[in-house]
């Protein structure tokens, strides 16, 4: 009989139940069941940054702004985990990593809210992305006038070139020795990872069709980093990483952030920020242990993510602005932009078991560098790995098998081949994020979330679809289908821009309205570009902590320069 | 008195001659035995990790078995070579060390056949992950070794020992060292790949060639009895190639699971057996230094 060790069992409790990040200690992510020391601030002591979200945004910022020398503390509504602790080898079990609190989804294409672009936990949706660490077409920072669609970002790609290597340095990413697109690039910190089957299976479509494809830049190591193992292509990517090879925030920024000086509270909901008379944020009510608490600030920094960074702007009217915060422009929650998500799917002879390795180890951005289509924007599609869950939710939604035929088609699991995209939706004002009467768990109105495609949308979508089926024709593949209706990654609900009448930040991620409220996430995109948005927003946010370093020696920020 | 002074002298003389040639041919023997050695420290390493990594591919082609057998078959000669005084060559020592040789040219062959049938045929990724161009070069210098042995210890007593013509100490540094820069090529590869990412990988891509490059100056350079030099870092050398061994444990540690879960670290971590490589070539490197100091004219 093996004996009960009750310290082990202490050890594993709950991170949902009961937070860990207190008490001057935080886990330590490396260790099983270990702890590191952290700082604490008083509530009633205003904080230099009070930043809400600690992904991709927020837990970059909470970094960068902490070695600064700012005092920092970090509110995220989920638990912070110890991967080598808490994560299992069931997609089922790792559902936990998603945002499933209610939310209402409606206009012509529903967003389907989840998996694909939500996290709540101490390090956001970095804990489960899919770690493809793609930089922008430069073209695409000036979208409007030299490609004729969308909007112009206030910053110039040769700046963001720069912020682009200083975060694949900080996440080590495993990419190749040469990239087929854009202009010259450093050389990535790690070497590519091994092709998987269904890697090759894209990179012989490709040469089959002419077109360029490369190995995915991606933040998983292949090599040894401190305590982090290598990866070893389990597989359980978009499900967490168990092995902290994945270099995502949890295991990246946060420590170093806490390292810093910085102080991250985990299953802490913000509910609203308080603003004073003077119009200026004093700092956050949130919910934690079953009471409301309200955190004293000098700056604060909304980094939620394009659903729930305008919800808690909304969510904090007052009788100035009583229609949210940093809404002059009225834009807060407009221009929701995803990414089209499409996939072509067939069987090869060979085996390919899909699901070894990260799931999209090779990928091709021709389409979005080469402009001969009849479509704005662009997309890249990628090699995919779906887990058998994932795989069956697919055949039995997508394809609408059940029963014996569904049965069938899971036997063929080890043989099947996909290729999907990601692709460049269009801006658009109605595509929105607005309150709903409903109040969630904590009490607060959820959010509402409409969502419909254009006409250039829909080609895009068409053309992408043709051309992965010409890709798996092109290597024999049987049975091909296509999956339609799917979409991943949010962005977009609070733009930036030069312009304090059409958007809600400028280029510092500053507020126009509000100059001690920031926001750092991927609501300030004006557009998405045809790759996965977390490099770009990692990048942004060292380019915010560069920026509030300047203002803050010159004094500026208290209050906006005059312009 | 001055004639019998003279025949003692001649006497004497002539048994100088004769322990000038005993020495020689002893001479000889040392040197194919030091490449005995060499030659089966590289076979070992080739049997160990071509066993690990043949393995790994399932070895999904009948062919990956041959590299086992042929690198077993060159211990066996080695070893027999090692513990074999007799100034003559042995005619299944030397089959087999060229059969070895052959073994590496073909599976050279093969490797490249591999690597340019993948997508992206001479890519940076197929030079990482597919077949290892380099790694076959280990047998054929290891049946290289093997067949010199053969040569310098089948060496008439009066001749100073040659290989393909040219005297055998200047040919077998020139060979040791090529095969060092080889291997130094194979593992700066290797290390590229997984990013320098600690200090100590640099050193089999810095040690190693500074020693070819001494070798290759012994080669053409004129005689010098001392090569101090050579002689220490060959030694260097062999050290590193042992201590290579520990960072590779210590390597297979590092991986999920460590040393714990074994069975798939050692076959995916960084290879236990490929160190050693360096450690033969070293070897074979000192065995020509001991050539070309014995026989001044070799």
């Amino acid at each position: 009989m093996p004996m009960q060790r009750p310290e082990r069992t202490a050890m594993l409790a709950d991170p949902l139940a009961e937070p860990r990040g207190k008490d001057g200690r935080a886990p330590d992510v490396f260790r099983p069941g270990g702890w590191v020391p952290m700082r604490q601030y008083r509530e009633s002591e205003p904080v230099d940054f009070l930043i809400v979200g600690t992904g991709a945004g927020g837990g970059t910022l909470a970094c960068r702004l902490a070695e600064a020398g700012f005092s920092v503390v970090g509110l995220d509504a989920g638990p912070w985990f110890r991967p080598l602790d808490d994560f299992a080898s069931d997609e089922a079990e790792q559902s936990k990593l998603y945002w499933t609190d209610d939310r209402i989804s409606t206009g012509a294409n529903p967003l389907q809210l989840g998996s694909n672009n939500s996290g709540k936990a101490v390090g956001g949706s970095t804990v489960h992305f899919a770690m493809v660490s793609l930089r922008f077409r430069p073209e695409w920072f000036r979208a409007r006038t030299l490609l004729g669609y969308g909007a112009d970002w206030p910053i110039d790609w040769r700046e963001m070139w720069s912020y682009y290597a200083e975060v694949e340095q900080a996440l080590k990413i495993a990419g190749p020795i040469s990239y087929p697109w854009g202009p010259k690039r450093p050389r990535y910190p790690y070497r590519a990872h091994e092709l998987n089957a269904a890697a090759l299976a894209l990179a012989e479509g490709c040469e089959k069709l002419g077109v360029a494809w490369s190995e995915t830049p991606l933040a998983t190591l292949s090599a040894p980093r401190g305590l982090a193992h290598p990866c070893v292509y389990r597989g359980f990517c978009v499900t967490g990483c168990s092995t902290n090879a994945k270099q995502s925030a949890l295991v990246t920024w946060i420590p170093h952030a806490v390292a810093a000086g910085a102080e991250l509270r985990d299953l802490s909901m913000a509910g609203r920020i308080e603003v004073d008379a003077a119009g200026r944020a004093v700092g956050v009510h949130y919910f934690r242990e079953d009471a409301w608490h309200f955190q004293q600030a000098r700056n604060v920094v909304v980094a939620g993510y394009a659903i729930e960074t305008p919800r808690l702007l909304l969510n904090s009217t007052t009788d100035r602005y009583p229609d949210g915060l940093a809404n002059s422009s009225g834009l807060v929650g407009r221009y929701l932009t995803v990414q089209a998500n499409q996939a072509a799917w067939g069987l090869s002879k060979r085996e390919i078991r899909s699901y070894k390795g990260p799931p999209s180890l090779a990928l091709t951005e021709h389409w979005n560098y080469d402009d001969r289509k009849d479509f704005f924007g662009g997309y890249c599609y990628m090699s995919q790995g779906p887990l058998p869950q994932l795989w069956a939710n697919t055949l039995a939604t997508a394809r609408g098998l059940w029963g014996a035929p569904l049965m069938e088609a899971m036997e063929n699991y080890n043989h099947q081949v996909g290729l999907k995209i990601v692709g460049e939706m269009m801006p658009q004002a109605n595509n929105r994020v607005t309150l709903a009467d409903d109040k969630d768990q904590y009490g607060l109105p959820i959010a509402r979330v409409e969502y419909a495609w254009c006409d250039n949308d829909r080609r895009l979508i068409d053309h992408a679809l043709d051309f992965m089926t010409q890709a798996l024709q092109a290597i024999d593949a049987s049975d091909i289908w296509q999956q339609t209706d799917d979409t991943c990654h949010i962005n977009g609900t609070a733009r930036m821009g030069i312009d304090p009448r059409t958007s809600v930040v400028d280029a510092d991620c500053r507020s126009w309205d509000i100059p001690n409220l920031w926001i750092c996430d991927g609501s300030v995109f004006p557009t998405v570009g045809g790759v996965n948005p977390s490099l770009t927003i990692q990048a942004i946010a060292c380019r915010t902590a560069n920026r509030i370093r300047a203002l803050a020696a010159r004094g500026e920020l208290e209050r906006r320069a005059h312009v | 008195m001055t004639a019998s002074r003279q025949a003692l002298q001649s006497m004497l003389d002539q048994l100088d001659a004769l322990q000038i040639e005993a020495d020689r041919c002893a001479a000889t023997v040392r040197a194919a035995r030091r490449l005995n050695r060499g030659s089966a420290l590289l076979a070992a390493s080739v049997l160990m990790d071509s066993a690990v990594e043949h393995y790994r591919g399932n070895f999904t082609n009948r062919a990956m078995y041959t590299p086992l057998l042929i690198s077993v078959l060159t211990l066996a000669i080695s070893a027999h070579g090692t513990t074999d005084r007799r100034p003559a060559s042995h005619r299944v020592r030397h089959g087999i060390a060229v059969a070895a040789a052959a073994t590496g040219l073909a599976g050279t062959a093969f490797h490249i056949r591999n690597v340019l049938k993948r997508p992206g045929r001479l890519d940076w990724q197929n030079l990482f992950y597919g077949a290892p161009v380099g790694a076959p070069m280990a047998i054929l210098l290891a049946g290289l070794l093997g067949s010199a042995a053969e040569w310098v210890r089948d060496t008439p007593n009066h001749m100073p020992p040659r290989l393909f013509g040219i005297p055998a100490g200047r040919a077998l540094a020139a060979l040791s060292g090529l095969g060092l820069l080889c291997t130094s090529g194979e593992a700066a590869l290797l290390h590229f790949r997984g990013a320098f990412h600690n200090r100590a990988m640099f050193a089999p891509v810095t040690l190693p060639p500074i020693g070819a490059a001494l070798l290759l100056n012994a080669a053409v350079a004129p005689k010098c009895r001392e090569r101090w030099l050579t002689r220490v870092w060959l030694q260097l050398i062999m050290l590193m190639g042992l201590t290579g061994v520990g960072f590779h444990a210590w390597g297979i540690h590092r991986a999920m699971g460590g040393w714990r879960n074994w069975s798939q670290n050692v076959v995916d971590g960084p290879p236990l057996p490929a160190p050693p490589s360096f450690t033969g070539l070293a070897l074979a490197g000192l065995a020509a230094l001991g050539l070309l100091r014995d026989h001044e004219d070799a």
